[in-house]
């Protein structure tokens, strides 16, 4: 819902958009505190089996998510085009996305951002909005909904 | 005045003193007549209400007059100290210490006026002044206002500090030499204005314009005392020069703030020379008694009975604080820095290791020149250094959290009406400021529990022929890269049948389980949540919310809690901390190809085992090392490495590690070597679930590296 208030309070928003398999998917540009090309991963052993490991980002360590197995899709497959997204919320530490590519920045306007629609192919926790540029439709990530641990053991 | 900007020195400075009123107060109870824990008490409580009545605390003000009335009294030999007089202290203490957390809070000192507290310390005043009434119609006076009192005895007898100065020999050789140069010495003493806040910088200016004219031979207190401004209002002095005496007197009377000074042309006959024989046996007492006599004897004061026991009380107080002075200082002198400035000087050095650590990694993938190489060792020793230099900074004793307790143990004994005394050591063991910010309350936890559970009533101590005082320990020291902190107690000990069958009783465990369950997992239960043997719910301890949360913050801190115990004849719990939480030395491992950081605290050998060397004991791997069974563990196994084509090797690195007096042997692929490593957290997203992972480190290429947790795997 907040990406909803967000687009009521503020007329458009900008989205980075991301590809993960054939589906595009939207990111609050303001969440985002850096996009790195793939670099090597440190496994950490005994964690929650979405977790690719750490990396270090400018002498942080920032724990690494993929995001196809957090939706239940195939495991990543790392390419050229694959990047990991860092994402800040608030006031909580960074954590890397990884998605298959990433595309371009795009703005929406409130009226362009439709709710979720019940039958999405993706778990529809993850999503809360879904926004229409020209011919192409995108879902929005919800990003609390993405990082948090409820579901997952 | 804005005195806004000295709130935090002087919220710092009461706490200094309210804690020696407190430790002195215990002294005092214990020896009511010694005189250097009366005037230590009576100067920490003059200083409070400078303090108080500099920053404007009126209330607070109020209650150290009183408290410092009564001191005067005592110091002048006219009350003497009893259980209620220093009960109505420490209660007088409880009061200040709430207005110190009142103003801490929000700049007031709150409209509590203790009135109760005053009104027993003015009838201690008060019924003592009439007792002492009848001795000398001064002495009532006197007693009426203490303040007053203090300084009609000092106006008698004790205006010429400068005569109560020992001369040792080099001095008396300056001045018999200056004597014949036909120079003259002369004794002052200064008094500052007592509402001089920079006493220490005015006693320099004096220092300055005298050593203009002349020479100073010797001071009281000593210079470096002054310049830490360990004196009260006042110092004294001998001074060779060649200028008459009116025009030094002027020299001194120009520097400001000054309130007056007295003086003189020394008689070397007069002037007390220290016996040089017994200097190394502090001769105390002795000169005590010549102090008692010079000052009667110079003083042509009417109040001749009255005049020599203050005076030399005051002197005597001079001479032991100089003493003091000479060896420990009696309040610590603290570098106050602000936390937050500190963690990012801590940061800088980590960035500077990381950039260490690359450099290193340069140097040996390449072709080595000896000149980088020669860099490299350099910036190894500056941060080296630097690191060290900083851990320091961060460390602080852990007196300023334990030296709370004697006052603690005190009160429960009271309160729970069993006699026990503490015993404390290491108080000067240090560790990290963040860690003993935090380790108080669990402290005081054991303690509680030590006085409430563990130490006997008083029928049955001596049923079971113990002294009648229970004992109660704390003992900190440094062990390796730990800090350990022992609370123990000579008390009951667990029993571990109560505690089997409260648990039965709570369905925490099982009867059958109870039955296998060694001691060990027994005195575990103690630390699961809400789980209290206590039979009956005190004030003090006994409502189940103790030793699960000391568990819990020790564990925090990176350290762990365990316990020893024995039925009937007490226990020992033992809280093991790491020194420092940063920066740790490390030993680089291979496994499977990822690498790993194991904290060199932990480990204690590294062994090449041969493959048939490894035996099994119920089915589990172990070696036979010097007489030793020790348990084995492949790291690949547990850490899940992806085994790539497990060649055998005929010999095994095993790195041996240990946790108290256990032992594991862990196998790793190959050892990089030893590090220095930075500690970075996970973060809160990624939940280790076997915790075998404490945490990351970046090493010189830009890789993380995973921090093992051993503890863990024993």
């Amino acid at each position: 819902m907040d990406a909803l208030n967000i687009a009521r309070e503020y007329d458009t928003v900008q989205y980075i958009v991301i590809k993960i398999g054939e589906e595009q998917y939207g990111i609050d540009i303001s969440y985002i505190d850096n996009i790195v090309r793939m670099q090597s991963i440190t496994r950490v052993p005994d964690v929650q089996p979405y977790f690719a490991g750490v990396i270090n980002i400018r002498g942080e360590v920032v724990p690494v998510m993929s995001l196809r197995l957090k939706m239940g899709l195939e495991p990543d497959e790392y390419v050229n085009k694959t990047r990991i997204i860092i994402v800040k919320l608030e006031n909580n530490a960074p954590i890397g996305l990884i998605v298959d590519e990433v595309k371009e920045v795009v703005t929406l306007d409130e009226t362009s951002i439709d709710e979720v629609i019940r039958d999405s192919k993706v778990d529809e926790t993850y999503i809360n909005g879904i926004g229409k540029n020209g011919d192409t439709l995108i879902s929005l990530l919800d990003l609390n909904a993405v990082i948090s641990d409820k579901d997952n053991s | 005045m804005d005195v806004s900007q000295y709130l935090g020195i002087f919220l710092d400075e009461t706490n200094e003193h309210l804690q020696t009123l407190s430790d002195q107060l215990m002294i005092l109870e214990n020896e009511p007549e010694n005189e250097d824990t009366i005037n230590e008490i009576f100067r920490a409580a003059h200083s409070l209400k400078g303090m108080a009545g500099t920053m404007g605390y009126k209330r607070m003000q109020n209650l150290t007059h009183d408290m410092e009335n009564v001191f005067s009294e005592v110091r002048n030999g006219k009350i003497k100290v009893d259980g209620h007089m220093v009960d109505i202290l420490f209660q007088a203490l409880d009061a200040l210490e709430e207005y110190r957390e009142n103003i801490s809070e929000n700049q007031d000192e709150g409209t509590n006026d203790n009135e109760p507290i005053i009104n027993e310390l003015q009838a201690i005043l008060n019924g003592e002044a009439a007792a002492a009434a009848p001795k000398k119609e001064e002495a009532a006076e006197a007693s009426g206002s203490g303040d007053g009192a203090a300084a009609q005895s000092e106006d008698a007898s004790g205006e010429n500090k400068w005569q109560d100065i020992v001369l040792h020999e080099p001095e008396q050789h300056v001045i018999s030499e200056a004597i014949k140069n036909n120079s003259k010495v002369y004794g002052f003493t200064v008094y500052i204005q007592e509402s001089c806040i920079l006493k220490a910088a005015r006693a320099f200016l004096v220092f300055k314009a005298l050593e203009e004219l002349g020479e100073i031979i010797v001071s009281e207190p000593s210079t470096q005392d002054i310049e830490d401004e360990k004196f009260d209002f006042d110092f004294s002095l001998y001074f060779v020069t060649d200028a008459p005496i009116e025009k030094v007197k002027e020299a001194i009377l120009s520097v400001s703030e000054i309130d007056h000074v007295t003086g003189d042309v020394i008689d070397m006959d007069k002037a007390k020379i220290a016996d040089e024989d017994d200097e190394d046996a502090a001769p105390a007492a002795e000169t005590t008694e010549e102090k008692q006599e010079v000052p009667a004897a110079a003083s042509a004061a009417p109040a001749k009975t009255n005049a020599p026991a203050p005076a030399s009380t005051g002197s005597d107080s001079k001479g032991s604080d100089a003493k003091k002075g000479g060896g420990k200082p009696a309040v610590n002198r603290t570098v106050r820095v602000d936390i937050e400035k500190l963690d990012v000087l801590m940061n800088l050095v980590s960035e500077l290791i990381i950039a260490k650590n690359s450099l290193v990694s340069f140097a040996t993938s390449e072709t080595s020149h000896s000149g980088f190489n020669e860099q490299i060792e350099y910036l190894e020793s500056v941060t080296t250094n630097l690191h060290e230099s900083v851990m320091k900074v961060r460390m602080v004793p852990i007196e300023s959290v334990v030296n709370k307790f004697p006052r603690m143990i005190r009160d429960l004994s009271k309160k729970l009406d069993k006699q026990m005394e503490l015993h404390m050591t290491g108080e000067e063991t240090e560790l990290d400021r963040t860690v003993v910010d935090e380790i108080g309350d669990p402290l005081m936890h054991l303690l509680r529990n030590s006085a409430d559970h563990g130490l006997e009533s008083l029928e049955l101590r001596r049923e079971r022929g113990k002294s009648d005082v229970g004992q109660i320990y704390l003992d900190a020291y440094q062990d390796g890269n730990n800090v350990v902190i022992e609370v123990r107690d000579d008390g009951n000990g667990i029993d571990t049948e109560a505690v089997k069958k409260k648990g039965i009783e709570r369905g925490t465990i099982t009867p059958e389980q109870a039955e296998t369950m060694s001691e060990k997992d027994i005195i575990d239960l103690l630390f699961l949540p809400s789980f209290s043997t206590a039979k009956v719910v005190s004030d003090v301890s006994g409502r189940g919310v103790g030793l699960d949360v000391v568990r819990s913050k020790i564990g925090a801190l990176g350290g762990d809690v365990s316990v020893k115990t024995k039925l009937g004849e007490g226990s020992t719990w033992t809280i093991r901390l790491p020194l420092t939480l940063a920066i740790i030395q490390a030993l680089m491992v291979v496994v499977g190809g990822e690498k790993y950081a194991i904290s060199l605290g932990s480990i204690q050998t590294i062994e090449d085992v041969a493959e048939e060397d490894i035996k099994y004991v119920e089915a589990r791997e172990v070696i036979n090392l010097r007489d030793t069974v020790i348990p084995i563990i492949r790291l690949r196994d547990i850490l899940h490495v992806e085994a790539e084509t497990d060649e055998k090797k005929s010999n095994m690195v095993v790195i041996i590690v240990k946790k108290g007096d256990q032992l594991a042997g862990l196998v790793v692929d190959e050892l990089i070597g030893q590090q220095e490593i930075v500690i970075k957290s996970l973060g809160k997203y990624i939940n280790c679930s076997s915790r075998l992972i404490s945490g990351a480190t970046i090493l010189g290429d830009g890789e993380v590296a995973l921090i093992l947790d051993a503890n863990v795997l024993i």
